[in-house]
């Protein structure tokens, strides 16, 4: 048991992270959202 | 030959005034010499690369051209997935990734003429800063034994300072193609998430790895990419965007660029030597032509923060078998990392999925509407000495690991191209490294300032004491 905590508390802190960060995200934001941010939303991809 | 850029291997093949054989027997000669210091190597296929060098060598003979880098000697990290060899992703299980298909950005090197000289050390499933392997020796610094080459790719960073391979291929989840190259005085780029397919790689975390070239120069480093990038129908995560040629503009210059230094986050806890090492480059870059300055850009621990979960996670996830079956097959570090992940809930895993999108959006309109380029060092210290990191504890080794990775991770998550490229030496003659980042698929930018900045400053004609 000893061992497992400083794991505990890596999982703990990365928690506290979510619970700061993630209060105001819209309900609008996805993890796809990502590829747009990169692509650019007038999907200016062009086919290769 | 050991001395030669990529470019200058390639002219010289393409010149007839070096031949593919003799190219790659020079190559397997350093080795033989160095190897038993260096540990580059997981797999050294020398009858391979040999066999392919005799068939390019005839074809070169009759006129015949692969691509533009016809009997180039190059190396590929222990992921790749290459028929005939097995890949062992820095395991102790010599075949622990296997695949249907070849690598496919390996294999757009050799279908450009490169010649294979065999599989490349890492830290154990990529999971590591710093270099060290317990299964197939720690990789050591050319530049200065008994120092981290840096991780994970450390056989890609080392064998191209040794002169082992002009060109080698690394992945990055959190720095492994940046932090080698800064360590070991290269350049390396990982490129934008989906600029390059992730084909026929072993997976770390597929929301954070991206597979890029490491070499001496920003234009080895373009050659290579241009033929490793673009459109594939085995990664749906590849980008369908058009392959610029990489080697177009990158003598144009850098007048008129605009780059920006954060003052927030990067230059925060900084080894002086480090830090003076990066504020001189932006100095260069300025004396070049370019509009440096300050900038505040967003928290980038956040997006460490979230990165990282995402990649404990994901990194867990996909090595749990491993985890629960043969717990004992992996070094405590690994292990340590890996467990990790397993205690990580859903809710924050999808939660930090979601930020990363929101994180990225507002970091790409806030900090490149002002500047083109941002300028940071790569670590925050030079390499450090191996051994006594390794007699830490699991966990205070993976705290130091992370550290070490803490300017690289951000764009990981972000997503954004990120090159490092050498500027100097510290006083004990360890390489120094600035990382440089732009917008997404903005790579030829990139590689247009390191080009300008290595043509001005000189330090990628200087080889370690080998």
């Amino acid at each position: 048991m000893t061992e497992q905590r400083p794991q505990q508390a890596e999982v703990a802190g990365m928690a506290g992270v979510i619970e700061r960060l993630a209060g105001e995200l819209a309900l609008a934001e996805e993890p796809s959202c990502f590829t747009v941010a990169l692509e650019g939303e007038d999907d200016a991809a062009p086919d290769a | 030959m050991h001395d030669e850029s990529l470019t200058a291997l390639a002219a010289a093949i393409r010149a007839r005034a070096l031949s593919p054989l003799e190219a790659v027997e020079r190559c397997l000669e350093r080795i033989r010499k160095h190897e038993g210091r260096i540990h580059a190597f997981i797999t050294l296929d020398e009858e391979g690369a040999l066999r392919r060098a005799r068939v390019l060598e005839s074809e070169a003979a009759k006129g015949q051209w692969r691509g533009p880098l016809h009997g180039v000697p190059v190396g590929f990290k222990d992921l790749c997935h290459v028929d005939g060899l097995s890949t062992s992703c820095g395991t102790r299980i010599p075949a622990y990734f296997t695949s249907s298909r070849e690598c496919t950005a390996a294999q757009r090197l050799v279908d450009a003429g490169a010649v294979s000289l065999g599989k490349l050390n890492m830290t154990e499933l990529a999971l590591g800063a710093f270099g060290d392997n317990a299964h197939h020796g720690d990789a050591d610094n050319p530049w200065q034994s008994g120092h981290a080459t840096g991780g994970s790719s450390s056989g890609s960073g080392a064998g191209v300072a040794a002169g082992f391979f002009a060109g080698a291929v690394g992945s990055d989840t959190g720095g492994s193609i940046r932090l080698p190259a800064a360590c070991c005085g290269v350049v390396g780029l990982k490129p934008t998430y989906g600029r390059v397919s992730r084909a026929g790689a072993m997976v770390l975390s597929w929301s954070m790895d991206h597979l890029g070239p490491l070499a001496w120069t920003a234009r080895d480093v373009a050659l290579m990419l241009s033929a490793m990038a673009g459109r594939d129908p085995a990664d749906a995560t590849a980008s369908r965007r058009g392959v610029p040629d990489y080697l177009a503009g990158i003598d144009g210059g850098i007048r008129g660029f605009r780059v920006g230094l954060p003052e927030n986050y990067f230059f925060e806890r900084l080894d002086p030597e480090v830090a003076a090492g990066v504020r001189g480059a932006a100095r260069q870059l300025g004396a070049l032509g370019a509009e440096v300055r300050d900038v505040r850009i967003p928290d980038a621990q956040h997006m460490t923060d979230v990165s990282m979960i995402i990649a404990r996670s994901e990194s867990s996830a996909l090595h749990s078998a491993m985890l629960r079956e043969q717990p004992e097959a992996l070094q405590p570090t690994v292990r340590a990392r890996l467990e990790v992940g397993l205690a990580i809930s859903a809710h924050d895993y999808l939660q930090a999925l979601r930020l990363r999108s929101r994180l990225t959006r507002a970091f790409i309109r806030d900090v490149f509407d002002e500047v083109d380029v941002l300028l940071t060092p790569v670590t925050p210290e030079p390499p450090p000495a191996l051994a006594p990191l390794k007699v830490a504890t699991p966990e205070a080794f993976n705290a130091r690991s992370s550290r070490f990775s803490s300017l690289t991770r951000p764009f990981n998550g972000y997503g954004l191209p990120a090159l490092s490229v050498p500027c100097g030496f510290t006083t004990a003659g360890l390489p120094l490294a600035f990382q440089v980042v732009g917008r997404p698929f903005d790579e030829a930018r990139l590689l247009q300032l390191a080009h300008a900045y290595q043509e001005a400053a000189g330090w990628h004609r200087q080889r370690p004491p080998l």
